[in-house]
């Protein structure tokens, strides 16, 4: 797995210039908060919450006896189930599959868990062609990208770089209309679904009782990638898993309307098994592939709530970081706020040192988490975490200095003076350049409080 | 495979062993601020806002004659039928029979090209659900359904159902075969600068349709 998280700080610098990427997020971002907003005045968000954050734990907290349920239940309906602890026997597995229907094209329609073990590199490697099937999707691999938003994977690319990519890559004229363009992607598509012999899913849920998977989804481009082909391969996290098929009533009311400000969206596919006899259509055979890849490692720790998350992308449109640097910037799959968690936590802390960084700790992201998630909280602990494992010298001896000065009134009157006395100079701007690089220091007062106020009394 | 499954299992109890195992208390009552219940029109006034709202339509005819007629107004040039329409309205695709394919035309299974011909399709449905404008299908429509440009959907009114609560809370009464496919309105992204298009893969067009023969 390919993570740039490690440059963090190079990357983020490189994007919060880019002031086309900023007004594109920003209007992009502003526009899913409202319909958010307005979505949720008809139901009782905080009644949803509390029960999708309680049917969450149960499920993560009995997880071994769900996951096994599930597996019982899928395998009766005739799905071949598949486990793979690394992205390695998880490739590995669906090139398998693919060789086994002779596939030289496969559908496939969004998925994080295939983003995140970088599927479609590897089979394109194998000479098999995987194409996106999603709009955004699409778009991103025609421009060779990664996606920057967890729903909204080309949030950062205007229509007239789109129809510039297009124009390049498919001689589709130059013309920006998103109608378009739309229309345009769609013919290209249609005919990768006629000839695709096999198709790639994510899966948002899994359900013990039933067996079922279930993928939302508003283009229709899951539904012909798990329809119109001989192998359906379900590639997802062992953390999807819910209990009940009527704990669906909760998480669809929650998802759309948290993603896109959907009461629900555009198509919901709930996937029991292959084709039966008497059925005309739909895949001969579907396969399952449980990815682990370092989730289980959460389990007991204080992150256990990560593997609650559901993938809505609420948390990035309300971070006033990501706002301003993307997707991109924070170098993994999983970006904004929940990326910042999943990152360092799944794939091992030395390789996102500076993501629990990235935010302002404000809290909108645990506000707005329809499973609530205390991510904020854990990023504050992340933060702890990590300056434990890299603390530096100079790092100690100025928070000693600070707890010194906190604790003894003469040492901070005389540190007051010895600052103001600074600020005169340019010394402090030097001192704190990457600060000051894009914010003044606070103009600094002539005398402090106590003095100002011995003087007057 | 046997080996990673078990390794897999082995690490999730080592992860959880000592933990706190929660049980979620279920609160069984509606999430909705306003009450949906009455009868057919009330919950058919609703599902047809609805679906306004999304860019598709919801009519309701008393007479088979009349859907008839809308259909033939409506529908395009080369239409696939789903035979289970026939079981209850016989009448209503008989017009439609000389230029319509039905899904039993296909034999054991639909070729995807040939499928592909069609621009509208007509099927039945197993429920509708009046909180969202959404309706549910299964059987041999999923390929069909995702495929053409204008989806006509035939329901009864015992069909509609207030909420997503009565959908969800049986999981086997409104489930029937492989699959269990949700569509609500048109096919649709806002993938380019957030700006709304229908028409994406599937259908641009979703018109349910309700006959409401009180003498049937």
């Amino acid at each position: 797995m390919a993570f740039e998280s490690k440059h963090f700080k190079e990357l983020y610098k490189k994007e919060f210039r880019n002031d086309q990427l900023r007004g594109n997020l920003k209007k992009a971002t502003i526009q899913a908060v409202d319909k958010r907003g307005e979505s949720f005045e008809e139901v009782d968000f905080p009644f949803l919450q509390d029960q999708a954050k309680k049917i969450k734990q149960e499920s993560i907290s009995h997880l071994n006896e769900y996951l096994s349920r599930y597996d019982d239940m899928a395998q009766k309906n005739g799905c071949n189930l598949f486990y793979a602890q690394s992205p390695d026997e998880a490739k590995s597995y669906v090139l398998e599959i693919a060789r086994k229907f002779s596939a030289r094209n496969i559908v496939k329609s969004k998925s994080m868990v295939t983003e995140e073990i970088e599927l479609v590199p590897f089979l394109a490697k194998n000479g098999i062609d995987a194409v996106e099937t999603d709009l955004g999707e699409y778009i991103v691999q025609l421009a060779n990208e990664k996606p920057s938003h967890i729903t909204t994977p080309a949030i950062h690319k205007s229509r007239k770089e789109i129809a510039e990519l297009f124009h390049e890559k498919i001689g589709s004229e130059l013309n920006s209309d998103p109608k378009f363009l739309t229309a345009e992607a769609r013919k290209v598509l249609r005919e990768k679904f006629l000839s695709g012999e096999v198709g790639i899913s994510g899966a948002n849920f899994l359900i013990a009782e039933t067996g079922d998977a279930v993928i939302i989804e508003n283009e229709g481009n899951a539904r012909l990638s798990t329809s119109s082909v001989r192998a359906h391969i379900i590639v997802t996290g062992i953390e999807k898993v819910i209990p009940k098929f009527s704990d669906l009533r909760i998480f669809m009311r929650l998802l759309g309307r948290s993603s896109t400000g959907q009461k629900l969206t555009s198509y919901v596919s709930i996937i029991r098994g292959p084709r039966s006899n008497d059925e005309k259509d739909g895949p001969e055979e579907v396969h399952v592939v449980l990815l682990d890849n370092g989730r289980s490692g959460l389990l007991g720790t204080e992150y256990q709530d990560v593997l609650h998350c559901i993938r809505c992308g609420a948390c990035l449109n309300v971070c006033p970081i990501y706002r301003n640097i993307g997707g991109h910037a924070y170098g993994s799959v999983y970006p904004g706020p929940i990326g910042s968690l999943v990152t360092p936590l799944y794939y091992g802390k030395g390789t996102a040192y500076d993501l629990p960084f990235a935010s302002t700790l404000c809290g909108n992201c645990t506000e707005v988490c329809p499973v609530g998630i205390e991510i904020h909280h854990h990023l504050l602990s992340l933060r702890h975490e990590m300056i434990s494992m890299k603390k530096s010298l100079m790092q100690s001896l100025i928070f000693r200095n600070y707890r010194m000065t906190m604790l003894r009134p003469k040492r901070y009157d005389l540190m007051g003076k010895i600052a103001r006395l600074l600020s005169k100079t340019n010394l402090l701007n030097h001192f704190m350049k990457n600060w000051t690089a894009y914010r003044a220091l606070p103009h600094s007062p002539g005398a402090s409080f106590r003095e100002i106020y011995r003087n007057k009394g | 495979m046997k080996d990673s499954r078990e390794k897999i299992f082995a690490a999730i109890r080592h992860g959880l062993r000592g933990s706190e195992k929660i049980t979620a208390a279920r609160n069984n009552q509606s999430p909705l601020k306003k009450t949906l219940d009455g009868g057919f029109q009330s919950l058919f006034d609703e599902f047809q806002l609805e679906l306004k709202k999304l860019g598709g339509e919801a009519v309701v005819f008393a007479k088979e004659e009349d859907a008839s007629k809308f259909i033939m107004d409506h529908i395009g040039e080369n239409v696939f039928v789903y035979d289970d329409v026939l079981s209850f309205h016989k009448r209503l695709i008989d017009n439609l029979r000389v230029s319509a394919k039905m899904s039993s035309d296909f034999g054991r299974g639909y070729d995807k090209r040939e499928v592909a011909i069609f621009d509208s399709a007509i099927s039945s449905c197993l429920a509708c659900v009046a909180e969202t404008g959404t309706v549910t299908i299964a059987n041999d429509m999923r390929l069909p359904a995702a495929l053409v440009t204008k989806l006509f959907i035939i329901a009864e009114p015992h069909l509609l159902i207030p909420s997503l609560d009565e959908l969800f809370t049986d999981k086997n009464r409104n489930f029937k075969g492989s699959n269990l496919f949700l569509i609500t309105g048109p096919s649709r992204t806002a993938d380019i600068e957030k700006e709304l298009v229908t028409g994406v893969h599937g259908p641009r067009e979703v018109i349910v349709i309700f006959i409401d023969e009180k003498d049937r």
